[in-house]
Order: structure tokens, then sequence, then C-alpha cells
């Protein structure tokens, strides 16, 4: 039965794992990379956690009784940090919010108290601020809103019933529940990165299977001898990734749309809010940056790919050497899809900001936000990176270093000869 | 001018290995020049470096009198290489893969559409040539292949193994190409090989070709008179001491 797979499977796994490509591109990498996510989601929990802890809420009090003073000790009590502001109304609050790093505003009614004593419902006023920091954006305001929920059962059922309204951009959004908008907000916030992770992939696969793929055919030698300029082959190569690559990411993202737009029903609870008159939605000048920022990241993607495949001798080892990109497009992906940068220690926020792959994901969360100068200057940066990159590939190309750069592991070639020849 | 190529103390070094060693020696205008020798002796390495692909380590090289490092985009104007183990676009069908060559040496449409006809002519692949290459047998596609390096009549072909890998017929077709391109067209060709009873029926002159050296030059007939054998195989055992 099955003579000889003994030693056609040890022959098999002689060939794989002595290939220093694939050992580090498929063994070594997701070794590393794992344990790198998983310590972003218990970064990420552990930030939940502390920004949890940390929630703070503005009160305006129009109330002078007993019943909203004890209102606001029993959120104290269950360990929000709770600052009563001094001033008259709901704008003058919401400026002083940012003085407290509040993300939550409260409004008790002149007449708490009185309805409180009577018996009857009184309505409460509820901002929270919308920052666009991710998935875990709101975590403040449910904190808020349990705390309500819990004070209602102790003292009477349906006592506070809060009225919910959104603070976005500095401008108070009337009945906009924070918790619906989040819910639509975090769709934008995963599917950029997701889209971003396997466009970038994608496309470099494309454009190191198309080098490597010339040498495998042993067509590029025939090329490069042709009367054209060598930095058109470059650019015809990474146009052409770039063209197959975008046409990939819009079936990915209306697919993905459709997905995500069967479960909208359930998110928000039915309720329908336009982003378009929150602000929520970039202007065309965003737009125009965001679009900017994914070119250039893409550009410089493929070219690093391509650089990466000219050390390759086939498809199989250009695909295993572009792997090694992957690690610094996933983990910024993971990392901004659930953390706002800026609650990040500074060293990790530096990393990120130098990863040119985070900065359409930054950029996305940016103009959306209003903030082109993030955007613009993370443009800047990947404009840079991607003229390094282009430049560098330009020489592989205009030299012979095309046809004859290679890996060079010879720690790992000489162990596998050692072992080859002792067997 | 009478000089198509010519190669001056050429030296070429991969890291520890030298594969070419001081290679020197010129091709006439029009003549079919052959350059033998077994593997590993440098063959490949000096049209890589006439082609323009690589860069000698020193020495210098110049076709129709320009050097093929400072004026390379020059000298890619007037040559045609054929790699050794070259293949054809896998999705392209043999026509589109002989107009995308075309487009690249012809100076206009009506140019370039002549250079196609003309490659169907020498390749003889006839109808499928509508068929995409990944489908073409080894011979039909290195017939395709020598039919590109020659439909543009370039002023030097540089065909390295140009029947390797053919049976004895399809070898036959291509030498006959050749050949016929030569007379017709006064196309200079630089060929290697490792077979040279081939190179014999072929080239005009051979350079025997030893460790990245040359070890003897000459026609074919006089080689064989001066190392008196009956042919180049002969020739070459003896020149390098193994006969």
């Amino acid at each position: 039965m099955l003579r000889g797979f003994g030693n056609f499977l040890l022959k098999e796994l002689k060939e794989l794992i002595r290939d220093p490509k694939i050992l580090l591109g498929m063994i070594i990498v997701p070794l590393i990379m794992f344990p790198v996510l998983g310590a972003v989601m218990n970064f990420s929990v552990e930030s939940a956690k502390e920004t949890a802890g940390k929630t703070t809420v503005l009160v305006l009090n129009h109330d002078k009784g007993d019943n909203s003073t004890q209102f606001i000790t029993y959120l104290s009590h269950w360990g929000l940090r709770v600052f009563v502001t001094n001033v008259s109304t709901v704008n003058d609050a919401v400026k002083q919010m940012a003085t407290y790093n509040a993300s939550d505003m409260i409004e008790i009614p002149a007449d708490f108290s009185r309805n409180v004593n009577a018996g009857n419902s009184t309505t409460v006023e509820f901002y929270s601020v919308f920052s666009g920091a991710g998935l875990l954006e709101g975590i403040g305001s449910s904190i808020v809103d349990s705390l309500v929920g819990q004070f209602n059962r102790e003292v009477a059922p349906d006592m506070i019933v809060p009225e919910r309204s959104t603070i976005v951009k500095g401008k108070i959004a009337e009945n906009v529940d924070p918790r619906a908008l989040s819910n639509i907000m975090i769709s934008q916030a995963i599917a950029l990165p997701i889209t971003m992770m396997i466009l970038l992939t994608y496309s470099m696969q494309i454009a190191a299977t198309s080098v490597a793929m010339e040498k495998e055919e042993k067509t590029l030698e025939t090329v490069l001898t042709l009367p054209m300029d060598r930095f058109a082959i470059l650019m015809g190569k990474l146009s052409g990734s770039i063209i197959v690559a975008g046409v990939a990411a819009v079936a990915y993202m209306v697919g993905f749309n459709y997905y995500m737009g069967s479960f909208s029903g359930l998110s928000t609870g039915g309720a329908s809010l336009d982003l378009v008159s929150l602000g929520l939605v970039p202007s065309l000048f965003g737009y125009t940056l965001l679009g900017i920022s994914l070119f250039i990241t893409l550009l410089s993607a493929l070219a690093l790919a391509v650089i990466l495949s000219a050390f390759s001798e086939d498809v199989r080892s250009a695909q295993s050497l572009v792997s090694y990109i992957y690690p610094f497009v996933f983990i910024p992906s993971f990392v901004l899809m659930y953390i706002d940068i800026n609650v990040l220690p500074m060293w990790l926020r530096i990393i990120l900001y130098a990863i040119p792959f985070s900065q359409p994901i930054i950029a996305s969360k940016a103009v959306i936000m209003g903030d082109y100068l993030t955007a613009g200057l993370g443009i800047v940066y990947v404009v840079g990176f991607t003229l390094a990159i282009m430049y560098v590939a330009s020489r592989l190309f205009a030299t012979e270093k095309i046809l004859t750069a290679k890996i060079k592991l010879r720690g790992l070639r000489k162990r596998g000869r050692t072992e080859t020849e002792a067997s | 001018m009478s000089v198509a190529v010519e190669a001056e103390s050429v030296v070429k070094v991969f890291g520890n290995i030298r594969a070419l060693d001081g290679l020197s020696f010129s091709i006439k205008l029009g003549e079919i020049f052959g350059l033998i020798g077994p593997n590993g002796a440098g063959k490949t390495t000096a049209l890589r470096i006439i082609s323009t692909l690589l860069l000698p380590t020193s020495g210098e090289v110049k076709v129709f009198g320009v050097n093929v490092v400072g004026g390379a985009n020059e000298v890619r104007r007037i040559i045609t290489y054929l790699p050794e183990e070259a293949g054809a676009y896998r999705n392209l069908s043999g026509w589109e893969y002989l107009r995308f060559m075309a487009s690249f040496a012809a100076k206009s449409k009506d140019d370039a559409k002549q250079m196609v006809k003309e490659a169907a002519e020498i390749c003889g692949l006839g109808e499928r040539l509508k068929d995409r290459a990944k489908t073409y047998s080894k011979g039909m596609k290195r017939r395709l292949l020598v039919a590109r390096a020659l439909m543009s009549r370039p002023k030097l072909a540089i065909l390295d193994e140009p029947t390797s890998g053919l049976d004895v017929l399809h070898s036959y077709h291509v030498r006959t190409i050749i050949k016929r391109c030569v007379q017709e067209h006064g196309v200079t060709v630089l060929l290697s090989s490792h077979n040279m009873l081939e190179v014999e029926h072929l080239c005009e002159r051979v350079a025997l070709l030893n460790k990245g050296r040359i070890v003897a030059e000459g026609k074919p007939q006089e080689l064989k008179e001066r190392f008196d054998s009956p042919n180049l195989e002969e020739v070459f055992a003896k020149v390098v001491g193994f006969a």
C-alpha cells in the first residue's frame, strides 16, 4: 500500500525545508508576525480597559437639588471621573470638554430633582464626542449608559430617560445616537484596513510574479536587449500590476460592502444616519488626498516587490520573498483598526508613522475628521519613500543586477549542503 | 566598416569565478562567426556582454564601432539577441508575440507588418501562429524565437545555441533560415554552440573557447588541417589536451 510514499515524503520535506526562502517566508515570518499581532490585540484590550477606567464626564447641572447631586456622586462612585462645570449653556460646556479631556457630557435639567421626588420620568441629555478612533470608539459612552441603566434599576424604572446626541468636530449633532454612529463608522474602520491589506498583498504578488515569470520563462533577457528605455519596462510592469490590483480591489470592495450592508440593519437598530450632514464623509479635497495616499503607497509597495523579485530565480521564490513585507502591511492595519494612534506610546507611534503602509489608513481617519495636515504630511513622507524605492528599482533594471542579483543565505545553504552530504 | 564586432581583452568576474579571462576576437561584416566550447566555457557570458546585458569587468567590446557599455542604447538598436533557453510569453499568441516584438524595432506600422509577415515565413508555423505560445512544442517555440531574432534584419544577430533542444529536422530548418538571412540581407551572425559538428557546417570562422579564453581561432577547415583532425570536436579535444 502506497509503496514509496515514505521516501517521497522525506524528499519533499528536505526540498521544502532546505529552501531558505520558504523557511523564512512561511515559517519564521508567521512565527514572528502572529505573536506581534497577539501583542497588538492584548495592547488594544488593555488600552480599552484603561480608556474605560479613565472615562471623564463633564456635567452641566441646571438643577440645584439633592437628587442631581446624588446622581453625580453615584457616577463618581462607580469610577467615572466627573467634573461639574459652572458655565450655563451647552455650547460653552462643549468648548470646555477639551480642557477636562472629557469624552462625554451630561446636561441635567432644572426640574431633575422635582421630577425625581414626584416619581416622574425626567429627560437627561447625554453628549458623546466622536473622535474616529476605530473599533473601540464610544467605549466611554457605553459605560455612562450602563451606569444610568444601573441607577434607574436602583432608584426607579425609567426615572432617567436619556436623550443622546453626538459631538462631531466640536459641533452638536442633535439626536444622533453615538452608539449607532459608532456602529456605522466601525464598518469603515474595518473596511479600509482590510481593503488595504488585500490590495497591497495582491498587487505585490502580481508585480513580483510578473518579474519572476519573465525570469522563469526566460523572456527577461530578450526584453532587456530591446531598443526601449529600461525604466519603461519597470513602469509597464508597475502599471499593469496596479490596474489588475485596482480591478481586484473594486471587486473586493463591492463584495465587502454588500457583506457589511447585510449587517447594517442589525448594528444600527434600524436608525438611519446622514453621514454627509454630520461632516463624517470626506470632502472632495479629502478624497483626493486619500486617493493620492493610496496610489503612492501602492506604487511604493509594488516597487518594493519588484526589487525583491529581482533577487529571485523563479515565481515560487519571488512570492516567498515578497511575504517578508506582509508583516509591515498586516501589523499597522490591525493596530489602526483597533486603536487610536494617538493613545499609543510615542515610540510605537513613530514606528507606525515610519511604516509607509500605515499612511493611507491614518489618512482615511484624518480626512474624515478634517485633519488634512496629517494626511498631507503622510503623503510627503510616502512620496519620499516611493522615490527612493523607485530609484533603487530603476537602478536594478538599468544594470545587470536584474539578471545577476541573488539573495545569499550562506549559513543556511552551507548547513543544507552538509546535511545532504552526510546523508 | 568591415568589422562588425571587436572584443579586446574582455574579463568578467562573478564573485570568485573568472568567467572570461582576457577574451579577444573580431567578427567581419556579413560573417557567421561561432563561439564554441563546453558548458561553462564562457560562451553565454561573452554573448551577454556583447548584447549589453552584462558589463565587462575590464576590457572593451565594440559593435559596429559603438562601445557596448557607453553606447548600450545605440547597440540595442542594431542587434537582436536570442538567449539559449528563451521563452515566449505563454498567454500571447504567436502573432501577438511577433507584433509585440516588431513594435520595438519597426519605424512605422507598415514596417512592423512587413517584419511580422517575414517572421511568419521564416518560422513556418502557419495557422498555429493564432494559438497561444503555451500550446507550442519546444521546436515550434524555438522557430518562433529565431524568426523574431531575424525578422527585423538586424546588423548583428547574436544567437546563443540557436538549435538547442531541437530534433534533426528542426535544427536543419533553423540553420537554413540563418544562412538564408545572411545571404539575402547581409546580417552578421554571432552564435554559440557546444555542438561542434553543427558549427562546422554553419560558420565561416570559429573560436574555440575554454575556461574563458580563446584557445584556437580560424576557419573550420583550417583548424582541422592545423590540428590534423577529422572534425572540430577532435580539434577541441587536442587543443585542451584531452586527446
